[in-house]
């Protein structure tokens, strides 16, 4: 089961909108649950680590006098990075591109019509729930990055290859999809992920399972994406080596 | 002599004049004297000299040690290698690019061997022959060393004082500029090889010492002036780029005066019909008007006043007129453009302003080059928190970007000429360790990230 939250200092709203979430995930007979209600930012904080990760929230934008939506929301996804964040907001004009870029919020639902409300609340949970088939949780490891003071949990399986880049200590982590360069050493990695991955190069790290086809003779590694790795000469030498056993 | 006072008379000489030109280097560059890196330097100053001696003496045997195209050849590894390591602990210790580190070392090279040789030279013909070798050694090795090490000392204080590291990076600003300098620095380091080459005999006099002793104060007086004009002319391109963007937000807010002015003229039409249902007592018709009209102010106004916000939130004007241009020229394509900008953005990044100002155009120069031609979408973020500064960019795009080979150098989707600027991009943020950079995809978006950290004061 996953835990809904709701935060809204106006207790008609949180109220209301608890109606239509219980409703709505009967409707849909979705895997969710318990809704819970907390009229401030701190109350939730607290409640969040009462229960089970991810979850989905329902957060107000503001709170006069506390700490901003925004703020909560960071603070959430501190312990939940892989949660559902969707807000409530009295008018439409919010910076709705700032929470979806840095917070990966979903939507936005806009306080008001009772019948408007249930539709956005229906297809916020038909969304999630969507998302949550598409991504097996609990299942494969993770890889854990830490950036600043958040940290990140990534899919080994999605992972390609790491990069060593020439200057001070970045890497560029290829994932599918995705590309991030940050400060790491691939030392690092190659300890935390074990086995599983290949340092076929001095300056990368390869992901054994997305390797498609050795190549001896031109010193590439091919993945299953088509990328292509170096090969340096001692990883060949070690690559043969095991073959012949 | 003993060995041992020959020793470290040698091991003195060398640090001294290691000290100096490292010293020296660094003013030039503007940034304060560690250990760390001198230590490094220091070790490849010694590899240096022991390296082009054994190459020397295994060229020319050891007879001919000391005279005619030894010194030449000797300098000439010597030197070169010594510049060039100089120039690599400065690119990493300091990370100063790597030209100028090279030109510096160079220049100080030159500066530091003529006060030594100039005095050094004067000091071998004049000084009486003392009976006492130490004190010979002392007058004619050390004071001259210990003299060439006061002129870096001095020379360095000076060069930082007076900011002198500002206009130095402006030498470099382009391949030729660049070329021409490096090469003066590095003929200037061998002009003492080249004197003693070919007048091995000059006889140092008061007429000798003035003439180096100016041409040092002419070189550097070159150099700074040189730096100062390319500075200048730099300035100058600066402000026409300012004023350019100055008159696109102009004409932002010209375009808004323009729909006020019309929907004042839409406003005291709707009125003067919502007057005359007031006096037919038309309640319900009223009704009907209010419901309609409600939203019609933001619907009209409110994107432009939300986009002066946020324009209005980055404190950092150059970013500020930066983006101004960019939302005028999208509107001017008719693509959808969309900044938000919560909190004000301040200065004082770790960014350099110029550097976040290329890295941010390029990003939106992509971004514009990406769109598809009907209905393009740009999103802009900038949101300043506590510890970090997020920029995000992200548009909509016809076929979908290969991110891997987006990594690669020059690409692009729309035939060369594009597509240079992505690696230009991650050539600024080489110089910023700390920063965390994201691409992806998502939701038919692609995505450009940067979280860079604030400096914690």
């Amino acid at each position: 089961m996953i835990p809904v939250y709701i935060c809204d200092d106006e207790q008609a709203i949180s109220e209301r909108l608890k109606k239509i979430i219980s409703d709505r995930i009967m409707i849909l007979d979705g895997d969710m649950g318990p809704v819970r209600v907390a009229d401030a930012p701190a109350k939730l904080l607290e409640l969040q680590k009462q229960d089970t990760v991810p979850a989905i929230y329902f957060l107000d934008i503001d709170f006069p006098g506390q700490m901003s939506g925004l703020a909560l929301a960071q603070e959430l996804r501190r312990y939940d990075p892989r949660g559902f964040i969707v807000f409530i907001t009295a008018h439409g004009d919010l910076a709705f591109e700032t929470f979806r870029l840095r917070l990966e919020a979903l939507d936005y639902i806009v306080k008001g019509d009772y019948n408007e409300m249930s539709v956005r609340v229906r297809d916020c949970l038909v969304s999630i729930q969507e998302r949550l088939r598409d991504e097996p949780s609990g299942q494969g490891r993770y890889c854990t990055l830490k950036l600043f003071d958040t940290v990140r949990h990534i899919p080994v399986e999605d992972i390609l290859y790491f990069e060593a880049l020439g200057y001070k200590h970045t890497l560029r982590l290829h994932m599918i999809n995705e590309l991030l360069e940050f400060n790491s050493s691939l030392d690092h990695f190659g300890e935390q992920l074990g086995e599983g991955f290949w340092r076929c190069h001095r300056g990368f790290l390869v992901n054994r399972d997305h390797i498609r086809a050795v190549h001896m003779k031109e010193q590439i590694v091919e993945l299953d994406t088509g990328d292509q790795c170096p090969l340096s000469r001692k990883a060949k030498v070690e690559y043969r080596d095991k073959c012949k056993r | 002599m003993s060995l041992g006072f020959r020793l470290s008379v040698v091991i003195f000489v060398y640090i001294l004049m290691g000290l100096g030109m490292f010293w020296l280097s660094v003013g030039i560059v503007g940034k304060k004297v560690r250990v760390k890196p001198f230590l490094i330097y220091a070790v490849c100053f010694g590899a240096a000299y022991l390296l082009s001696m054994l190459a020397s003496f295994w060229l020319f045997g050891e007879e001919t040690v000391f005279n005619g195209w030894y010194n030449v050849v000797h300098s000439l590894i010597c030197y070169t290698i010594e510049a060039a390591a100089l120039g690599v602990v400065i690119r990493q210790c300091y990370g100063i690019p790597y030209v100028q580190g090279l030109t510096a070392s160079m220049l100080s090279h030159f500066i530091i061997y003529t006060a030594d040789e100039v005095v050094g030279e004067a000091a071998a013909t004049y000084s009486p022959l003392f009976d006492r070798m130490y004190i010979y050694t002392f007058v004619t090795i050390i004071i001259p060393k210990l003299w060439a090490f006061f002129i870096a000392f001095l020379a360095a204080y000076v060069l930082r004082k007076s900011g002198f590291y500002r206009y130095f990076a402006a030498l470099f600003s382009g391949g030729l500029k660049t070329l021409l300098i490096v090469s003066a620095g590095y003929l200037l380091m061998f002009v003492w090889t080249a004197i003693d080459y070919f007048y091995p005999n000059a006889e140092p006099n008061a007429l000798y010492a003035v003439f180096f002793f100016s041409l040092i104060t002419v070189v550097l007086l070159w150099v700074q002036f040189m730096a100062m004009y390319t500075a200048g002319q730099e300035k100058i391109h600066v402000q026409e780029e300012t004023i350019a963007q100055q008159q696109a937000h102009m004409e932002l807010l010209e375009e808004l005066q323009q729909e006020i002015r019309a929907f004042r003229h839409d406003v005291t039409n709707l009125f003067s019909g919502l007057t005359l249902q007031a006096q037919e007592g038309d309640l319900d018709g009223i009704q009907e008007f209010m419901r309609k009209t409600s939203s019609y102010f933001d619907e009209k106004l409110g994107n432009e006043i939300k986009q002066m916000d946020c324009l209005n939130n980055i404190r950092i004007y150059p970013i500020r007129s930066l983006l101004t241009t960019k939302l005028a020229a999208m509107r001017q394509r008719h693509m959808q453009g969309v900044l938000e900008v919560l909190y004000p953005v301040r200065e004082s990044q770790m960014m350099e302003t110029a550097d976040m100002l290329r890295g941010l155009g390029i990003l939106i120069d992509n971004a514009m080059e990406a769109v598809p031609e009907k209905d393009g979408q740009i999103r802009l973020v900038m949101l300043q928190e506590e510890r970090e500064l997020y920029i995000a960019v992200a548009n909509n795009y016809e076929a979908e970007p290969d991110l891997n080979a987006l990594s690669e150098k020059g690409y692009t989707t729309k035939g060369s000429g594009h597509g240079t600027g992505l690696s230009s991009y991650r050539k600024i943020l080489s110089r910023y360790p700390g920063f965390v950079a994201r691409t992806y995809l998502k939701d038919g978006f692609f995505v450009q990230e940067l979280r860079m950290p604030m400096r914690t004061a």
